[in-house]
């Protein structure tokens, strides 16, 4: 059994015994995933949980804002607890705090424990905090991280579904409860009791507004050309406006690059694209930054507009889509990881997506959500970070 | 092979770059309408978002109970729905130099600034990073929040400001704007209404406590009071029946002449009483007693005054100190009503003076600033919570100490409307067992130069 609390009051203590309350009325928690608002004292709310659920294992982290069917907002003083009651549905909890030094290393350390201790199609959730730098931005890569991951795994089969970790919409930091307690420049695997799968529906809202191009300078993150000519030209030549001046909107609300895996000249289908968000223009340089180092020279990309109404389209269908993959199933807890730009206030879309996912979902599983940095979830068989996308994942026990 | 006339490879290639120039021209058109229907959806959800905030705000009229509460409601409903990073309400001071910071939101474990100076408000009502921070007033004003970037509103009348602030300057979107104005005004003046209308309601409960007190005081002096009619009206007619009847026979003259001196004191304490009720209610009703205004000597008023008093001070043992200067000024006024008014204070002063205890009484001219008549003692006192009650009507009955003396309670408020009548005041200091000191001021015009009796007057 699982239960959801959810709190915006503003005191961090008083916030944890809101979302404690419905839990520790169900019983005793075993574990729990929680998420806190950025205004928080993240500290302060950790302790409040565990006074009143015990010195059990958190994991989760911050959060630009939190989803669940008592409320949703992004405000900055949301949270929201999934307290699992079924001494079975305990999981084995990894945590590395190697994420300052090497992303990869990190992602290896975990890959390496799982494999030791996971089993064939386990699910695993990871969450990392993404915020590496504030002045200037830079965040820790989610791509290295799930390489690293994937190459200490060797050739274990296994779901992995996580996200990157944010206080707010601007990217002013991350926090991560580790199952131990709070951290920094950190993730935490936490691999699902065999008995628990997980569905997963990667739901997006991109569509490509240019022709191919290929990326012909790019060094880590930063593109520098596209096709032989300055990235930020390019960029600025489609959307009519100068990307680098002060007063210009931030890019990854305007555009972001695409890579088509498949076909490249079959139709087009969502699921087909990843989506990098572009964190900052350079006038200097003429390059854009991506939110992830993971395209290379010769990568072949489109630019790609956001849609709101394409988003809002394929959140009815990805969660129509889940609900029939899952419907005779025992579902546990649905899992929505959202990225902190497809919120409305950031995306201007005319109704909030996590709002139409709650409508549109089933009622009779509980359900905890987040605004997230980065998301994590399979793409063509392996998983990867994601841009501008929101995954559901159901955890439904089988046997 | 002709030159001029294209392959079916080059036509290819040429449609191919053709379709590619059109969809990259299309897909560009594409991009700026989403962005264009972006921008306005987000302008549109800033409408709605004044929308919601004033109507969440609204709702706090009734889920509040206090102003204080009604602060740190409103600047949750302000962040939530902002999205900013801190928020505050300030009050302007009433030295007009400083800004008090009344409600703080979003500092965390970091202590948030009690005040600020800022002599004059600043005109503009945002920041960005195009704004001159290291100058003033913007860099007083990023003081409060301790961040860049800032929207503020001032309301002169109410005198109340919001602030709001960002570390980043595209906090979620953008940077503040001139359509911001509506937002931070909008919920600015719903918190000020809110503010007047909470405030107005504990006005109101206020007056309502102060009339079922009122009412709870006249119902307590009514019954007070047929109690000390009844008393003397029982001697009287108890002592006057007994010398009708002669009840103790006809040879005990001098038991009956005790008996008459009882009726007259019964007889005369009746009548002071009914004169005291009179005079209030004169005043209760009329606001206003005639005065028979005359220029008089301070001293005989004075010594009259004391005359009344002195027996029973000395009956109980106290020292009495009276000092009035030579040379003072003769006083316009009605000399009945400042002796009346100077007696009661003694007679107060005496009543509430245990035995070997002293009384003094002080007159003198403060400089320009007219008559000042200062009756001290070193009685019981009372607390400063108890001074308004005994300056009410009605108020004094409520106090049990003062029942346990002799009289209606009526003596001070008759004084202190007497006073004013005047054009004076009436101040009392006190503190219990420190004794009490009430001072009467009548104003300088009151005074006139004795050489200068019958002329219009000098007045000092």
């Amino acid at each position: 059994m699982v239960r959801v609390g959810f709190s915006r009051n503003v005191d961090s203590g008083t916030a944890a015994k809101e979302c404690a309350r419905p839990i520790r009325e169900a019983g005793q928690a075993t574990w729990a995933i929680a998420f806190c608002g950025g205004k928080h004292n993240h500290e302060a709310f950790l302790r409040g949980l565990r006074d009143e659920l015990g010195d059990i294992p958190v994991v989760g982290g911050s959060a630009a804002g939190t989803i669940t069917r008592a409320g949703t907002g992004y405000g900055g003083f949301e949270t929201a607890v999934a307290g699992f009651l079924d001494p079975k549905d305990r999981p084995r909890i990894i945590a590395t705090g190697r994420l300052a030094t090497s992303e990869w290393d990190a992602g290896l350390e975990l890959g390496e424990a799982v494999r030791k201790d996971a089993a064939e199609e386990s699910t695993v959730l990871l969450f990392y905090s993404s915020v590496a730098a504030t002045a200037p931005v830079r965040l820790h890569p989610g791509s290295p991280l799930v390489g690293g991951f994937y190459h200490g795994l060797g050739d274990r089969n296994l779901t992995l579904v996580g996200a990157g970790t944010l206080t707010d919409m601007n990217l002013s930091g991350s926090w991560l409860f580790d199952g131990t307690g709070l951290a920094a420049h950190s993730a935490v695997a936490v691999v699902m009791p065999p008995h628990l799968h997980a569905e997963t529906a990667v739901l997006h809202g991109c569509v490509p507004v240019s022709s191919f191009m290929e990326i012909t300078r790019i060094e880590g993150a930063e593109v520098y050309e596209l096709d032989g000519r300055p990235a930020v030209q390019v960029l600025e030549e489609m959307l009519g406006v100068n990307l680098t001046s002060g007063q210009a909107q931030s890019p990854s609300l305007i555009a972001t690059l695409g890579e088509k895996h498949g076909d490249r000249f079959g139709p087009y289908h969502e699921d087909a694209y990843v989506n990098r968000l572009i964190l900052s223009a350079n006038a200097s340089t003429g390059s854009i930054t991506l939110f992830e180092p993971d395209f290379k020279p010769g990568t072949i990309v489109q630019i790609m507009s956001r849609d709101n109404a394409l988003m809002i389209e394929s959140v009815r269908k990805g969660t129509a889509e889940i609900m029939r993959r899952t419907a005779n199933r025992a579902s546990k807890i649905a899992l929505y990881i959202d990225c902190a730009g497809r919120a409305s206030a950031r995306s201007g879309a005319p109704v909030e997506e996590a709002d139409v996912m709650l409508e549109s979902f089933r009622s009779d599983v509980p359900l905890i959500g987040f605004y997230s940095g980065v998301e994590i979830a399979p793409i063509n068989g392996q998983s990867r970070p994601l841009d501008w996308t929101a995954v559901l994942t159901v955890l439904y026990s089988e046997g | 092979m002709n030159p001029e006339v294209p392959t079916p490879v080059q036509d290819l290639g040429r449609e191919l770059e053709f379709y590619r120039r059109e969809y990259n021209d299309l897909g560009a058109r594409v991009l700026r309408l989403q962005e264009e229907q972006s921008r306005a959806f987000r302008e549109a959800r800033r409408s709605r978002t004044v929308a919601r905030l004033i109507r969440e705000a609204y709702k706090l009229v009734d889920r509040t109970s206090s102003i204080d509460e009604v602060g740190a409601l409103m600047l949750k409903i302000v962040v939530d729905n902002t999205i900013c990073d801190r928020a505050a309400i300030l009050k302007r001071a009433p030295d007009r130099e400083r800004f008090i910071v009344t409600h703080t939101l979003g500092f965390g474990e970091e202590d948030p600034p009690d005040e600020l100076v800022l002599p004059s408000p600043p005109s503009f009502y945002y920041t960005t990073s195009a704004t001159r921070m290291e100058e003033p007033p913007a860099r007083d004003l990023v003081r409060i929040l301790r961040l860049p970037y800032l929207l503020w509103a001032f309301e002169t009348e109410s005198e109340y400001a919001l602030i709001i602030g960002n570390r980043s300057e595209g906090n979620v979107n953008r940077p503040f704007e001139a359509g911001d104005r509506e937002l931070i005004e909008g919920a600015l003046s719903v918190y000020v209404d809110i503010v007047y209308r909470k405030r107005t309601e504990e006005d109101l409960r206020a007056a309502k406590r102060e009339a079922e007190s009122a009412r709870a005081a006249q119902a307590a002096f009514l019954a007070s009071l047929s109690h000390d009619l009844r008393t003397p009206l029982n001697a009287i007619i108890g002592f006057s029946e007994v010398i009708r009847d002669q009840l103790l026979g006809p040879d005990t003259q001098e038991k009956y002449r005790e008996y008459a001196t009882h009726i007259h004191e019964s007889g005369t304490h009746l009548l002071s009483l009914i004169n005291d009720i009179l005079d209030l209610s004169k005043l209760e009703k009329q606001g206003s007693i005639p005065l028979q205004e005359e220029p008089f000597e301070i001293a005989d008023v004075v010594h009259q005054a004391l005359k009344d008093a002195l027996p029973a001070a000395q009956e109980k043992g106290i020292a009495v100190e009276v000092s009035v200067p030579d040379q003072m000024p003769l006083l316009l006024a009605d000399p009945r009503r400042i002796r009346q008014v100077i007696a009661n204070l003694l007679s107060n002063a005496t009543k509430f003076t245990p035995s070997g205890g002293k009384v003094a009484l002080h007159t003198f001219v403060d400089d320009g600033r007219g008559l000042v008549i200062e009756v001290s003692d070193t009685g019981i006192g009372m607390a400063s919570d108890d001074i308004p009650k005994a300056l009410a009507p009605f108020g004094q009955i409520q106090n049990v100490y003062s029942r346990q003396h002799k009289g209606t309670g009526l003596g001070l408020p008759i004084c202190k409307a007497l006073v004013e009548l005047h054009g004076g005041s009436l101040a009392i200091r006190s503190a219990p067992d420190q004794g009490t000191t009430v001072t009467i001021r009548l104003p300088a015009s009151r005074l006139i130069e004795a050489a200068e009796t019958g002329d219009p007057g000098s007045v000092l």
